[in-house]
């Protein structure tokens, strides 16, 4: 036994009645004080109709410890619905109501839906336990997560793997029209937008990017060539033709007047590494769009996932 | 050089007079195309590196090797003048073949690539003094083929693609067939039980005979389970043979494609190489008459 722990013991034990009845007050005081703070943010959360104190409610409601040794709360919401409630309002605050948040019949919990998909899908945030922290935004049928999401370091990560599970195998090839797709993944980069316009958020939107200058990075940065040979012979028997690269070691595509796909080994250093790109005009295309679209381009890239799958941040998608 | 220097032209032999008359023609030879090659005269070039070929192509005369006395004077700037000739004629062929591309790979030597599609072909060189494509013979006949095939609805490597996807089929069936053949097993396997524990003393014959007979079948089955079992290798290994056919088949088409469009028939095409020389020195001499009646 140490001397402080001996120390406090002798405190305890010697204290009078009016000392205690102090102490007990004192944790109670706290434990108030401690959830008229939750309370206070909370309204900051629901109500606020400014951008960054939003965000400073969701912050630090996403690690806020409600109960205290002296006062606990039987109702409670878990730090993840913080998450969702932010990521609603947020969006709110932009007129776009697209996910409905809902709330479970028993209990306080929260998930999105979205009028657009059937009810089998809902999202609730995952968060990360480990010391990095941050969240994932989690599809709960599927368990894909779609996105990863630093409230403090502000930073926002697409993820390639589970757009193409979620919205491409379980969605589109099952039936669902690429309209409702478009309607989900218009509101998730909307908010990725947002999170960027408004708090300066870093995002990596990855195989959603529209920008020109994008490239998509392949898994397998030494492509093999009879990958390319594949999308060739396909292209042709689709009336597309894949040509030569103008720019040395590579290929490209013109799928419809100025959207053109380039396949290229981007080597400055002389090691491989083969990326995408999507060139288009308005810079409104996708790699993703060009998947939902045009049913050879995603029948070669789901037939040669291994190689081709769209790489995501490594440090949050493993 | 002054006049005082120079020999009595009187005073010089037969022989000597001779001599310095024919390099007065080899001066005046590569200072005429010295000056061709500054005027960028191109036709007068051509008339210069093979005036013989020249005068039997364009103007149909007889040959005479005379014309050509003093080509061998520049046979070590040939890559260099093909350098410089290549511009214009392959601003000419650019027009007049517009699938073919051109890499110098080295001074006036250049490969002729068919096409702009992902991994087209080599398809030999361009001849710039001769005015000529020099078509790998290979990948000509190939192409030869292809058009010839069309007739009958068949690719280069149709037949070839049929025949392995047939093996293909066949090993995927081995393979599906996997569990019909355990039941085979099975029962061969207790009719081998059945078979050992007869034992007759005035039958033992037929018995072996038929014990035999089922070993026989067991191993026939072993086989091809083995077959089966190497046969995703297999498959995938044919896989890779029919898309390199596949792509094989996909180039020719657009080669075909490409002079169809361009030449109507692979006859036109053929026809439009012999006469290319003269087709060429036609529109240079054309070009020539015009900047004469401009001036």
């Amino acid at each position: 036994m140490s001397n402080n722990e001996q120390q406090t013991e002798t405190d305890a034990a010697t204290l009078s009645t009016h000392g205690k009845l102090t102490m007990f007050n004192e944790g109670l005081k706290n434990g108030l004080a401690n959830g008229e703070k939750f309370t206070a943010l909370m309204d900051q959360l629901i109500e606020t109709t400014d951008g960054e104190t939003l965000l400073g409610a969701a912050q630090q409601l996403a690690n806020f410890k409600l109960d205290s040794a002296y006062v606990t709360f039987p109702h409670q919401y878990q730090n993840a619905d913080y998450y969702l409630i932010f990521m609603s309002r947020l969006l709110a605050m932009h007129q776009n109501e697209k996910p409905v948040l809902n709330s479970q019949r028993h209990s306080e919990s929260l998930f999105h839906v979205f009028e657009d998909l059937s009810d089998d899908y809902t999202f609730r945030f995952e968060v990360v336990s480990d010391a990095n922290g941050g969240a994932y935004y989690h599809e709960q049928t599927t368990g894909e997560n779609l996105f990863y999401i630093h409230l403090e370091r502000r930073l926002l990560r697409f993820n390639s793997t589970a757009f193409t599970n979620l919205f491409i195998n379980k969605l589109l090839l099952k039936g669902t029209g690429i309209d409702q797709i478009n309607a989900v993944l218009t509101t998730l980069i909307a908010f990725g937008h947002y999170l960027r316009n408004d708090f300066g958020f870093n995002v990596d939107f990855n195989i959603l990017d529209v920008d020109n200058a994008a490239k998509y990075e392949l898994r397998a940065a030494d492509l093999d060539r009879s990958i390319v040979d594949k999308l060739f012979v396909t292209a042709a028997e689709h009336d597309y033709m894949l040509r030569n690269s103008q720019h040395g070691n590579g290929a490209e595509i013109e799928l419809r007047d100025g959207l053109i796909v380039d396949l290229f080994n981007n080597t400055p250093d002389g090691q491989a590494r083969w990326v995408l790109t999507v060139h288009d005009p308005q810079q409104e295309v996708s790699w993703f769009d060009v998947l939902l679209h045009f049913d050879f381009m995603r029948d070669w890239y789901l037939d040669n996932i291994d190689a081709l799958e769209i790489k995501a941040d490594p440090l949050v998608f493993a | 050089m002054e006049k005082q220097n120079q020999p009595d032209l009187e005073n010089q032999d037969q022989p000597t007079r001779v001599l310095t008359d024919r390099l007065q023609q080899k001066l005046d030879y590569v200072t005429t195309l010295r000056q061709a090659i500054t005027a960028g005269d191109d036709r007068l070039i051509y008339e210069l590196i093979d005036g013989d070929h020249y005068h039997q192509a364009l103007l149909n005369e007889e040959p005479d090797s005379t014309r050509n006395a003093q080509v061998d004077l520049i046979t070590d700037v040939h890559p260099a003048i093909s350098h410089y000739l290549s511009t214009k004629l392959i601003d000419y062929l650019a027009r007049e073949y517009p699938f073919f591309y051109y890499e110098e790979t080295h001074l006036g030597e250049f490969q002729i690539y068919f096409g702009n599609w992902w991994d087209r072909r080599r398809f030999g060189k361009l001849n710039v003094l001769k005015v000529a494509f020099e078509f790998d013979s290979d990948e000509f006949n190939k192409l030869q083929q292809t058009f010839a095939l069309a007739a009958t609805h068949k690719r280069f490597n149709t037949d070839q693609i049929q025949k392995i996807s047939a093996a293909s089929d066949q090993l995927q069936k081995l393979i599906d067939a996997q569990s019909d053949r355990d039941d085979q097993k099975d029962t061969l396997r207790k009719q081998l039980k059945e078979n050992g524990q007869r034992n007759s003393l005035f039958d033992s014959g037929r018995i072996k005979e038929e014990r035999q007979q089922i070993i026989d079948q067991l191993t026939k089955l072993a086989d091809q389970d083995e077959q089966a079992n190497n046969a995703h290798a297999a498959m995938k290994d044919n896989e890779a043979k029919i898309l390199t056919l596949s792509k094989e088949d996909t180039i020719l088409a657009y080669e075909k494609q490409a002079i169809e469009n361009a030449f109507k028939s692979f006859e036109n095409f053929n026809e439009r190489n012999r006469s290319l020389y003269v087709d060429y020195l036609t529109t240079l001499i054309g070009k020539a008459q015009v900047a004469d009646d401009e001036q």
